[in-house]
């Protein structure tokens, strides 16, 4: 139990030092490539939970495919450092701290009112099992978000092609 | 938890036996590349080192060392470093889900005045319950390597070789995993062992409900799933970057792809990324499709452990999981001469042919054996009358 | 313990090998005598490299990417199903899990066929 303890606090702190440093260095590639360690840790933290098949969906979904692509239109603009997107100001400064603190009431409140502490199930589960509980669950008791899900996925592709056949925008020739 | 030392040492050594198989495979499968595809041009390759030319190896590890290290004026010097290392690390961590061989039991036993045991030990980096979707985890990480190194040269090349390798990797993720589905529907398991248990046998099958055996052949994956084994194989090669597919590094167009930049060491752990994604492929191969480290009837761990009668051999004793490694590692090398033999055989692919392949080839094919699969699995194992 | 404790030595081990390798190659490898400018170029066939960072790329990569995501995401879909497609099965709803992935499968090759149709997906 100490062990898990050290490991998960360990992992926590590993996390939080990710997700800050996504935040702050200067260079955007940097932060996407910081953003990717994020994705790893959330996946272990999963893995640690118990919720192995969760983990995995992480690493091939995040890690392994949103995050690649994010990393892929990083490199094609040259962006040497972020350019300062506030001033310096002290009004600016005053709407950073009142949105970050606005942010995280909201995240606290949310969280306080959808988290439920449960009670640990009967008996360890086997890692096994508990993805194929998700899986009986998931095609018997969420099979409407299941279904909608695949039609959502559609919509999207249809919308990146559509997105991507456009002429205009910012790159537009007069 | 019955952790303590003995245990911590065994994982320990088993990490280290993991990494030196991932480094040392590389020098020898460079030779057999070699001198293999010498023989198939007709000419005899590098045989002047050492016997056989074996000492080659040698030599090329000391030019590799003593080569000058390199990085590019414009360049960025920490993700030029960084790509060839993060290159090497996702092969090696799937090869380290793999089993390799049955799992070994340690009886109790007393060493120093204690009381240690009883063990039981995988023969394999690590399990992981949910083994596939660990390994493709872990392999879709795999263009990271070819990207950092790309934009850390700073070389308009490199830069469009990391880009055609990453989308091409990513394409052919796609029919990778969709191929691994049909697998999953045969055995309905995430766990290399329980795949490997379940073709450990005579073949054997549900016929509208009944169950069949057929004594005279394994209950091999590839009797099941032919299409999906070659969508399989197919892809794995797209995945690793040979040839037909080394779009990436193609010379006549892009110099040399992503590591145009590189020499030394450096371009040695891309060679190590490369060959390590061919292990991980005839692995992944050979458990989904041709029994693991079993070779029913003769090899299993059952038969093995009868051979030595006189040496009170269990299904569990480290003689027999080597002899069953061997077993696995005779049919992985099959599995790598395959994918040297075809390197030096077929002609690399046009790009628009490569995506074409992918998505409009290998993917509906792919769809089309997985609906098969279902299909023929909901017919055959339904309780007809039942 | 955790699983995965033996997945992060192994990474570290490697990531160790690869320094080591890189150090020790720096400070045994033969260094140039001399500073020169023109080697420490990119190599770019001779060419003075031209690297102001507007480089066109097709847009086609990033429809690939994002095209793979999507589908990506499809294909996870399925796995679990097909991991407890045989237990539906052995409970009599084999026909019901079936129907579930063939409406699923319906949306997917539909979106497929489209990409297909509408030459997305096409590279010249």
């Amino acid at each position: 139990m100490m062990m898990e303890a050290i490991a998960f606090y360990m992992l926590a702190g590993f996390l939080i030092f990710f997700s800050y440093k996504v935040i702050s260095v200067p260079n955007p590639l940097h932060s996407a490539l910081y953003l990717v360690l994020t994705m790893l840790g959330l996946a272990s933290a999963f893995f640690n939970l118990g919720a192995q098949f969760i983990a995995g969906v992480q690493v091939i979904v995040y890690a392994g495919a949103v995050m690649v692509l994010f990393v892929m239109v990083l490199m094609l603009f040259d962006l040497k450092t972020e350019i300062r997107s506030f001033s310096r100001g002290l009004i600016s400064g005053a709407l950073k701290v009142m949105s970050a603190a606005l942010i995280a009431g909201l995240a606290l409140g949310g969280a306080r009112s959808s988290v439920t502490v449960l009670d640990a199930p009967a008996g360890a589960a086997v890692p096994g099992d508990v993805t194929r509980q998700l899986g009986i669950l998931l095609y018997t008791k969420y099979l409407f978000a299941f279904e909608i899900l695949g039609i959502l996925l559609l919509a999207v592709a249809v919308g990146v092609v559509a997105v991507s056949r456009m002429k205009g925008g910012t790159h537009a020739r007069h | 938890m019955g952790i303590d030392v003995f245990e911590i040492g065994v994982n320990f050594v088993k990490m280290i036996a993991i990494f030196l198989m991932m480094v040392q495979i590389v020098p020898l499968l460079v030779w057999v590349e070699r001198r293999g595809s010498a023989y198939i041009q007709n000419r005899l390759g590098p045989n002047r080192v050492g016997p056989l030319g074996l000492m080659q190896l040698a030599a090329d590890a000391v030019k590799f060392l003593t080569k000058e290290e390199f990085v590019p004026k414009r360049g960025y010097p920490f993700l030029f470093y960084a790509a060839p290392v993060v290159a090497m690390v996702p092969a090696a961590l799937a090869f380290g889900a793999i089993p390799l061989s049955s799992p070994v039991m340690v009886e109790a036993f007393e060493w120093m005045g204690q009381h240690w045991g009883p063990y039981s030990f995988k023969f394999q980096g690590y399990e992981i319950g949910i083994g596939i979707v660990f390994v493709l985890g872990v392999s879709s990480l795999a263009a990271y390597g070819v990207l950092l190194a790309g934009y850390g040269s700073a070389n308009k090349y490199a830069l469009y070789g990391a880009l055609r390798a990453s989308a091409q990797t990513i394409s052919y993720e796609l029919a990778m995993g969709l191929s691994i589905v049909g697998v999953i529907l045969l055995f309905n398991s995430f766990n290399f062992a329980e795949i490997v248990g379940a073709q450990s046998a005579p073949m054997n099958f549900m016929l509208f409900g009944k169950k069949v055996e057929l004594a005279f052949l394994p209950n091999w994956g590839i009797f099941y799933q032919p299409l999906g084994a070659v969508l399989l194989f197919s892809a794995m090669f797209a995945e690793a970057n040979r040839l037909p597919f080394d779009l990436p590094e193609a010379e006549g167009e892009l110099v040399a792809g992503y590591h145009t930049e590189y020499s030394g060491f450096k371009f040695n752990m891309f060679f190590i990324g490369e060959y390590g994604h061919m292990l991980v492929a005839s692995a992944l191969m050979v458990t989904f499709f041709f029994g693991g480290y079993t070779l029913w009837p003769w090899l299993t761990p059952e038969t093995v452990a009868k051979w030595f009668t006189g040496m009170s051999l269990t299904q569990t004793s480290l003689l027999t999981a080597l002899v069953l490694h061997g077993v696995f590692l005779a049919k992985v090398v099959l599995f790598l001469w395959i994918f040297i033999w075809v390197r030096w055989t077929l002609p690399r692919f046009r790009y628009d042919q490569l995506m074409d392949l992918g998505w409009r080839t290998m993917l509906p094919w792919a769809l089309f054996n997985t609906i098969l699969t279902a299909v023929v699995i909901l017919i055959m194992r339904h309780p007809w009358g039942a | 313990m955790s699983q995965l404790l033996p997945v992060l030595i192994l990474a570290i081990f490697i990531i160790t090998f690869g320094c080591a390798m890189m150090l020790v190659s720096s400070l045994i490898s033969i260094k140039a005598k001399k500073p020169d400018p023109v080697k420490d170029e990119t190599y770019e066939c001779g060419i003075p490299s031209d690297n102001s960072g507007d480089t066109k790329i097709s847009i086609k990569f990033y429809l690939t990417a994002i095209l793979f995501i999507l589908f990506d995401i499809e294909i996870i879909f399925m796995y679990p199903w097909a991991m407890t497609y045989g237990d539906f099965i052995a409970a009599g709803y084999g026909v019901y899990s079936f129907c579930v992935m063939a409406f699923f499968l319906a949306v997917f090759i539909f979106g497929l066929f489209w990409e297909v149709k509408s030459k997305a997906l096409e590279w010249e």
